[in-house]
């Protein structure tokens, strides 16, 4: 009996969570539509001059265009190879650097105003230096993502550490337990979900800064291309790369949510998301 | 089932997709290296803005003047002086190809850049490579009427706001009541028609098709201060020339036949053009050419230099031995 109320408890939740998942589909797809409907409206009713905005149909067009070349893969794939090195280094640094000071207090106070001074920093004034030491190269453009994402796992990971629940650590001292098995039970658990929302955060701001450093340094990729094309007066190839660099942030987000939901399947901030 | 369907629809719209795939970057001067003997060759990296003037050294790679000089040229699209430069001393690209204020102003800092050889000059007379262009019911005709209006520039504190100024005030009227804004060229039309801007400078393309839509082209600013006045300059650092004068020297050697071989080929510079920009042919032929030549005519630098101390631009004159190293 108990097992029956159950179960039907359990597929009524099911069913309650699939209406949720395709209402939240179909909101999805109404606002996608709306947003189309009213650029092309903006363009055909010529509210903004077209050689300005060029219509959606005549984006898609150029886009479709895009899509068939090569060469425009190339371009996808150069921009995702530096974001991919560049969040990899990010995530190790700020991984590495953010753990160690975040656990030592002493290096935590030391460190405070010397980061609070970097972080605001915006990487794209260091392009002029990066040119100056790594030309027009990639290495120059590893910089400024680098330099831009790192400060978010970085800040994040400082954060997840110092977090630790003092009962827990006392509990944990009192208990005995080694220094690798707190790292193990205690620290990681407590920093695991700080470290996922900053990778998340570091993806999106990598992938923002490999555009902009193939536009302002010329290292061929997406953004490259984006600023031949305006060069040039090309205005609806700009668009159409617009839009693809924001499919391709979209991709990384629900890539990277959907790994935080896997890690952190344990954890209250995702179970809690269940049960709403 | 439905995943089974669905990865099939998709299958099936990659293999549509991708039977009508087209490379852009597929090199279409296929290995013109059956000159002679299989000789050493060079790879350099030349920036150069993807620009109607680029043509004349993209038709004369394909023409494979430069891999006869054992050189294979990677044209960096570098934006003016400001990655040029830093490219330049960072030894990431040996060659730029840019406007003469960037080396002047180099020369200026010490940073050890110098002019090896001319690249375009604007026209003397006739149409100019450039001008500074009006809407039609603007009321502005000559440069004196741009007294108190908004001008856009390119890129400010150059040659273009600075003979802009100098055609002025030549004309009558008062260039210091003038307000140069930064508006990159393809924006210029788009700038004028909201009204952000009275008058704006643009080379062809852009210049041709605000005329043609019924604007009005005020001045060539080049033309009217400087004729004939260096457009682009072929650059390198004094480093460069003193440890590899041989490269410098191929790279002379070649640039000056590519530059002959352009003047004398305009047909193949609007083939390079439409190409390089991914215009139709017969846009590119609207082109104004500025004469290409590698024979730098020094007396219209220093002009320029002088004038750029007038209107205080710069505080001193270049060191112009330094400067202009005429290969």
């Amino acid at each position: 009996m108990t097992t029956a109320t159950s179960s039907r408890r359990l597929s009524g939740h099911r069913r309650r969570q699939r209406i949720g998942a395709l209402r939240r589909v179909l909101l999805g797809a109404l606002g996608v539509v709306v947003f189309l409907a009213v650029w092309q409206l903006l363009s055909t009713l010529r509210i903004l001059n077209p050689e300005q905005l060029p219509s959606a149909t005549d984006t898609f067009a150029q886009l479709g265009v895009l899509l068939r070349d090569l060469e425009f893969w190339r371009n996808i794939g150069r921009t995702m190879t530096a974001w991919a090195i560049g969040l990899v280094i990010a995530a190790i640094l700020g991984t590495a650097l953010g753990a160690t000071i975040g656990m030592v207090p002493v290096l935590r106070r030391a460190t405070h105003t010397v980061v609070e001074f970097l972080r605001p920093i915006p990487s794209v004034a260091l392009i002029p230096l990066a040119i100056l030491v790594y030309g027009l190269q990639l290495p120059a453009a590893l910089i400024i993502i680098v330099y831009a994402s790192f400060w978010q796992v970085f800040v994040q990971v400082l954060y997840g550490v110092a977090d630790i629940d003092t009962v827990a650590r006392d509990t944990a001292r009192s208990f005995g337990l080694t220094r690798a098995s707190q790292l193990r039970n205690l620290v990681l658990p407590t920093a695991l979900p700080y470290l996922m929302t900053g990778l998340r955060l570091a993806a999106a701001v990598a992938l923002i800064l490999a555009v902009t450093a193939e536009m302002t340094i010329g290292n061929p990729g997406l953004g490259r291309q984006l600023t031949v094309a305006s060069g040039i007066g090309n205005i609806t190839t700009v668009y159409a790369i617009v839009i693809v660099t924001g499919v391709l942030g979209l991709l990384i987000n629900i890539g990277f949510r959907a790994i935080e939901r896997r890690t952190l399947s344990w954890h209250q901030s995702v179970r809690g998301d269940d049960a709403s | 089932m439905k995943k089974s369907l669905a990865t099939i629809g998709l299958l099936a719209v990659a293999a549509l997709a991708l039977s009508g795939c087209t490379d852009s970057a597929a090199d279409p001067a296929a290995e013109p290296s059956d000159s002679g003997a299989p000789e050493e060759v060079t790879k350099i990296r030349v920036a150069a803005l993807p620009i109607a003037e680029t043509g004349a050294l993209w038709a004369a790679i394909d023409e494979g003047i430069f891999a006869d000089h054992g050189l294979e040229v990677e044209v960096v699209p570098a934006q003016g002086g400001a990655q040029a430069i830093p490219a330049l001393l960072s030894g990431d690209i040996q060659f730029a190809i840019g406007q003469p204020f960037g080396p002047i102003r180099a020369d200026l800092q010490d940073l050890g850049v110098a002019i090896i050889g001319d690249y375009a000059d604007s026209r003397a007379e006739g149409d100019d490579v450039n001008a500074v262009v009006a809407l039609g019911d603007s009321g502005i005709a000559s440069p004196k009427d741009l007294s108190g209006k908004k001008v856009s520039v390119n890129s400010l504190g150059a040659a273009g706001d600075l003979t802009i100024r100098a055609a002025i005030d030549a004309d009558g009227g008062d260039s210091s009541t003038v307000e140069f804004i930064e508006v990159a060229f393809p924006d210029v039309k788009a700038q004028l028609d909201s009204g952000t801007i009275d008058a704006g400078w643009a080379p062809d393309p852009f210049r041709g098709m605000i005329v043609g839509e019924g604007g009005v082209s005020v001045v060539a600013p080049y033309q009217a201060t400087i004729p004939g006045l260096s457009v682009l300059t072929n650059i390198t650092t004094q480093d460069l020339i003193d440890n590899d004068p041989d490269l410098v020297a191929a790279y002379s050697a070649a640039m000056t036949e590519a530059l002959d071989f352009a003047s004398a080929n305009e047909d193949a510079v609007y083939a390079a053009i439409a190409e390089g920009l991914d215009i139709p042919l017969e846009a590119a032929q609207g082109i104004t050419l500025p004469t290409f030549t590698f024979e730098m005519d020094v007396d219209s630098i220093k002009t320029l230099a002088d004038l750029a101390v007038k209107y205080e631009y710069i505080e001193k004159l270049p060191d112009f031995d330094r400067l202009i190293q005429q290969q």
